[in-house]
C-alpha cells in the first residue's frame, strides 16, 4: 500500500550521468585538457618541451584516428601510412614556401593529393588483401620517400625542408596560435570519425570486415567501402602531415619511415582498434610514454634506444592478453575493484562483529 | 529495339523505386513522429504524478488503522534500532573474543564481569528505546473519527488528482497536436507531389511494359532456363531448368554435393553461371535478367539470401544487424552520414522503429541489444531471418534454415516461415536436408542429384517418385 516513503536523491550523480552519457562528452573533455595544456604552458607550469611533445601527439592521433577505420572497420592492413604523412608536409612546405599562396589552397591542393593516392591504394586493396596490401602499402610508401630524397627541385632533398613563419588569414601566427589549429583539427576529427561509427557507412565497413559475402548479399558494395576508408585514411594522414608541417615548420624525408608506419599500426592496436579512445590511450602510450616519461630516468637517457624494448614488449603482452586493446582493460579494471572493494568490506566486517 | 526499351523500362523503374522508398519513408516517419510524441507526453505526465504523490501521501496517513500505522511507521524504526544495537553486541562479542585469548585465568573473569554488565545495560538501553518509539503510536496514529473524515478527504484529493491529470494529459496533448498537424501537413504535401509523380510515371512504365513480349508468364517469379555452372572440369549443375511460382513455399531437395548450393549462388550471383539464363519478375513486373548483374545489385531487385553458417556480423548488436540489411534502403549518402544530417538522424528513426517491429513479429526483441557472440544457435538463425525482412524483399532464398536445429526450434521455425510467407506477402525459395521440414513447408518441390534435375511436384509426388527414392537410398 504505503510506497517507501525514504528516497534517496543525490542531484549532482543524477546531473553527471546525464552528462558523461552524451556521446560527445569525451570530446569535449579531450577539447578541455588539450587546452589546459597549452594554458598551463602559457602560465609555466608545464615546460615548453612538454607542450610540444603533446602537440606532436594530438597530430599522430589525428592520423591513428584514420587508420582505426582501415584497420579495427574496414579490417585492412596499411604500412604506408609515413609516407602519406610525408606527402602533407611536403604538400604545405612547397605550397607556402615555394610558391607562396596561400594555406587555404595548400589545405585543398593536399586534399586532391590526398584522395587521388587513397584512390590509387584502394584499388589495389580489391585484389590482394592482408600481409600482401601491407607490403605494397610500406613499397607506397618508401617510393614516396626516395621521391622526397632526390627531387630536390621541389623537396630541397635530404636536408629537409625549413619554412619561415607563414600567414594565417593575413596574420603571421605564433607556435602557441599554430597549437590551436591542431586542437581543432583533432576536435573535427573526432567528430568525423564518431559520426561515422554511428551510421550505415561504418556498420558497413564493419560488415566488410566480419563476412564479405554476408555485406555482399545485403547490398553493401565492397570496392565502395574500401576505397572510401582508404580515401578518409589517406586524407587524415595527410591532414596530419600538413598540421606536422605547421607547427614545426620543418621537414626531413628521414622522418617519414618505416618505424613511423609501425609505431602508428603499434598506437592503434595497442589502444584497441575500435574505439577512438583506445586509439588516443595507444597514442599517448607509444609517443608519449618515450619522450614524457622515459627521457627523465637516467637509465634510458643514457640508452636512448632502451625504452624501444618497452614498446616491443607491451605490445606482445597486449596482443597476447588483451587482443580488444588496453581500453577494455578499463572495464575489467572498474569490475575488479568493484570486487576488491566488496571482499575488503566484508573482511573488515567480519573483524569487528565475528562471522555471521 | 526491344533491347533499348528494356532498359529505358527499367531506368524508369528505379526511378518509381526510389520514389516510393521516399514515400514509404515519410509515412512510417508520421508515425514515428505520432510515437515520439506519444511518449513525451507520458514523460511530462510521470514528472507531474512524481510531484503530486508527495502531497497524497500526507492525506494517505491519515488514513492509516492503528495496525498499518504501526507497521509502516513504527516497525522500520524499531527494526533500525535493533539493528544498530544487535551490531553493538555483536561487536563487544568479538572483542571479548579476542581479549580472552590472551587473557590468563584471573583475567578471564574480570573481563566476562563486565562484559556481561555492559550487554545488560545495553539491552535496557534498547528496550527504552523501543518503548519511546511504541509511544509514538498513541501521539500520531489517527483516531477513528478522524480516519473516517481522514479517507474522504484521501478520495476526494485523488479524484482531483485523477481529473487533473486527466485535463493535463489533454492540454499537452493539444500542444503537441498542433505542431504535429502542421508537420503532418507538411509531409503529406510532398507525398501527394511524389505520389503523382509515381502516377505519370507508372503510365508510361505500362504502356513500355506492353510493347515488350513477355518471357516470363504472369505467376512466376523466378526462372531458371538451362543452368550450368562448371569449375574448371567439375561440372556442379548442369542444365537445369525450373519455375517458381508468385507467393509459394519452393524446396530443393537433393543429396549431399547435389550442388543445391551453387544453385543459390548463381541466383544472388555470387558466382557468374557458365552457361544458361536465371529471369527474375520484380514487383514492377518487369523482366529482369539476372546475370547481368554484379552481386550487391540483386537485394535492390527484393531477393535477399540467407546462409548455410550464420553469417551474421559479431561485432554489432542484433538491432545494428537489421539495420545492416536495412542498407540498401538508405536513401542518404557518405555526407549525410559524416554530419549526420538531420535527414540522416530522421531516416535512421525510421529504420530503427521497422527493426523493432520486425524483432517483436519474430519474438526476438529480448535480444535487441546482444550481441550475436554467445547467443543459441536457433536464435542467431532467426535473426539472420529477420535482416531478410529488412529489405522489404520479394524472393527469400533460405540456405539449409533448419541446419543445427533441434526438433523444439525446427517446429518454431517452420511456424515462422509460414507466418513471414503470409505476413509479409513474399515469396520463399529454400534447400533443406530436413526432409520432415520440407515436406511440411513446400508446395512445390524440385529434387536434383548431381546437378541434374530428377523431378518436380508437390511433396507427396516427390515421395512416390522411383527416381528421387534410387538418388536417397542407392540403387537397387
Amino acid at each position: 500500500m504505503l510506497e517507501n516513503r525514504t528516497k534517496t536523491t543525490f542531484a549532482p550523480a543524477l546531473w553527471w550521468k546525464k552528462v558523461s552519457k552524451h556521446p560527445f562528452f569525451g570530446v569535449f573533455l579531450s577539447l578541455f585538457v588539450m587546452i589546459m595544456i597549452r594554458l598551463l604552458g602559457d602560465i609555466g607550469i608545464v615546460p615548453p618541451s612538454v607542450v610540444d611533445v603533446f602537440a606532436i601527439m594530438w597530430i599522430y592521433i589525428i592520423i591513428g584516428l584514420g587508420f582505426t577505420l582501415l584497420l579495427g572497420y574496414t579490417g585492412l592492413a596499411s604500412l604506408g601510412t609515413a609516407g602519406l604523412i610525408g606527402v602533407g608536409s611536403y604538400v604545405v612546405a612547397y605550397a607556402l614556401g615555394t610558391l607562396g599562396v596561400s594555406l587555404f589552397i595548400a589545405f585543398i591542393l593536399g586534399i586532391v593529393i590526398a584522395i587521388v593516392l587513397g584512390t590509387i591504394v584502394g584499388f589495389i586493396s580489391l585484389r590482394i588483401e592482408g600481409m600482401y596490401l601491407a607490403i605494397i602499402t610500406l613499397g607506397l610508401s618508401e617510393i614516396l620517400v626516395e621521391v622526397f630524397k632526390f627531387w630536390t627541385k621541389v623537396t630541397k632533398g635530404l636536408v629537409g625542408f625549413q619554412i619561415e613563419r607563414f600567414p594565417i588569414l593575413g596574420t603571421i601566427v605564433r607556435e602557441e596560435q599554430v597549437y590551436y589549429l591542431l586542437v581543432i583539427g583533432l576536435i573535427l576529427t573526432m567528430f568525423a570519425v564518431l559520426n561515422i561509427i554511428n551510421s550505415p557507412t561504418g556498420r558497413a565497413m564493419l560488415s566488410i570486415k566480419n563476412s564479405t559475402s554476408a555485406a555482399q548479399a545485403m547490398g553493401i558494395s565492397i570496392l565502395k567501402y574500401r576505397l572510401l576508408s582508404f580515401i578518409i585514411s589517406t586524407v587524415l594522414a595527410v591532414i596530419g602531415g600538413m598540421l606536422y608541417m605547421a607547427y614545426t615548420r620543418s621537414t626531413i624525408p628521414n622522418l617519414w619511415n618505416i618505424a613511423l608506419s609501425l609505431n602508428i599500426l603499434a598506437a592503434v592496436v595497442i589502444g584497441g582498434a575500435k574505439s577512438i579512445w583506445g586509439v588516443s590511450l595507444g597514442t599517448i602510450f607509444i609517443f608519449g610514454l618515450n619522450q614524457l616519461v622515459f627521457a627523465r630516468i637516467p637509465f634510458f637517457a643514457t640508452y636512448g634506444n632502451a625504452s624501444l624494448f618497452i614498446n616491443g614488449a607491451l605490445i606482445i603482452l597486449v596482443v597476447m592478453f588483451y587482443p580488444g586493446g588496453i581500453i577494455r582493460m578499463f572495464s575489467d579494471l572498474s569490475r575488479l575493484s568493484k570486487k576488491w572493494y566488496q571482499s575488503i568490506k566484508t573482511r573488515i566486517k567480519e573483524y569487528r562483529y565475528g562471522q555471521d | 529495339m526491344d533491347k533499348t526499351n528494356t532498359k529505358k523500362t527499367l531506368r524508369i523503374a528505379s526511378k518509381m523505386d526510389k520514389i516510393e522508398k521516399k514515400i514509404a519513408y515519410l509515412t512510417s516517419y508520421i508515425d514515428v513522429l505520432k510515437h515520439q510524441d506519444e511518449v513525451k507526453v507520458e514523460k511530462k505526465i510521470n514528472a507531474w504524478l512524481d510531484d503530486q504523490k508527495e502531497n497524497l501521501l500526507a492525506y494517505e496517513v491519515r488514513t492509516l488503522s492503528k495496525e498499518d500505522y504501526h507497521q509502516n511507521f513504527i516497525q522500520p524504526k524499531q527494526d533500525e534500532v535493533s539493528k544498530t544495537y544487535d551490531l553493538k553486541e555483536r561487536a563487544l562479542r568479538q572483542s571479548l573474543k579476542r581479549k580472552l585469548d590472551k587473557a590468563d585465568a584471573t583475567q578471564k573473569e574480570v573481563l566476562q564481569k563486565t562484559f556481561d554488565e555492559n550487554i545488560a545495560t545495553l539491552h535496557a538501553e534498547l528496550n527504552e528505546k523501543l518503548s519511546e518509539i511504541e509511544k509514538e503510536l498513541s501521539v500520531h496514529a489517527p483516531s477513528e473519527s478522524a480516519r473516517k473524515e481522514a479517507l474522504k478527504q484521501y478520495s476526494d484529493e485523488k479524484k482531483k488528482v485523477s481529473q487533473e491529470q486527466q485535463l493535463l494529459k489533454e492540454s499537452f496533448e493539444k500542444e503537441y497536436a498542433l505542431s504535429f498537424e502542421n508537420q503532418k501537413a507538411r509531409i503529406q504535401k510532398q507525398i501527394d507531389a511524389l505520389k503523382l509523380k509515381l502516377d505519370v510515371l507508372s503510365k508510361t512504365h505500362k504502356s513500355l511494359l506492353e510493347q515488350q513480349e513477355n518471357v516470363l508468364p504472369d505467376d512466376v517469379i523466378l526462372r531458371l532456363d538451362g543452368l550450368m555452372m562448371q569449375f574448371g572440369g567439375l561440372v556442379a549443375v548442369s542444365n537445369l531448368s525450373f519455375d517458381v511460382k508468385q507467393g509459394e513455399i519452393f524446396g530443393l531437395i537433393g543429396p549431399n554435393g547435389a550442388g543445391k548450393t551453387t544453385v543459390f549462388n548463381c541466383i544472388t550471383q555470387f558466382y557468374k553461371p557458365t552457361d544458361g539464363h536465371i529471369y527474375y519478375r520484380d514487383k514492377r513486373l518487369n523482366t529482369i535478367h539476372l546475370n547481368d548483374y554484379i552481386v550487391h545489385d540483386v537485394i535492390k531487385q527484393g531477393i535477399v539470401r540467407t546462409f548455410q553458417n550464420v553469417e551474421l556480423i559479431w561485432e554489432l548488436s542484433i538491432l545494428d544487424n537489421l539495420l545492416v540489411g536495412a542498407h540498401s534502403t538508405y536513401q542518404t549518402g557518405f555526407f549525410h552520414h559524416l554530419f549526420h544530417t538531420r535527414r540522416f538522424l530522421r531516416e535512421e528513426s525510421v529504420l530503427k522503429a521497422k527493426a523493432i517491429k520486425v524483432l517483436t513479429d519474430l519474438n526476438l526483441l529480448q535480444y535487441k541489444d546482444f550481441y550475436p557472440l554467445g547467443l543459441p544457435y536457433g536464435i542467431l538463425k532467426q535473426v539472420e531471418l529477420a535482416r531478410t525482412l529488412m529489405s522489404e524483399p520479394q524472393l527469400i532464398i533460405l540456405d539449409e534454415p533448419a541446419a543445427g536445429l533441434n526438433d523444439l526450434e525446427t517446429d518454431r521455425l517452420i511456424e515462422t516461415i509460414r507466418k513471414i510467407q503470409y505476413d509479409y506477402k513474399v515469396t520463399i525459395f529454400l534447400v533443406e536436408h530436413d526432409m520432415g521440414l520440407v515436406m511440411e513447408l513446400c508446395d512445390t518441390i524440385c529434387a536434383i542429384s548431381f546437378g541434374k534435375k530428377l523431378a518436380i511436384g508437390t511433396p507427396k509426388e516427390i515421395q512416390s517418385n522411383k527416381v528421387v527414392q534410387e538418388a536417397y537410398l542407392g540403387g537397387e
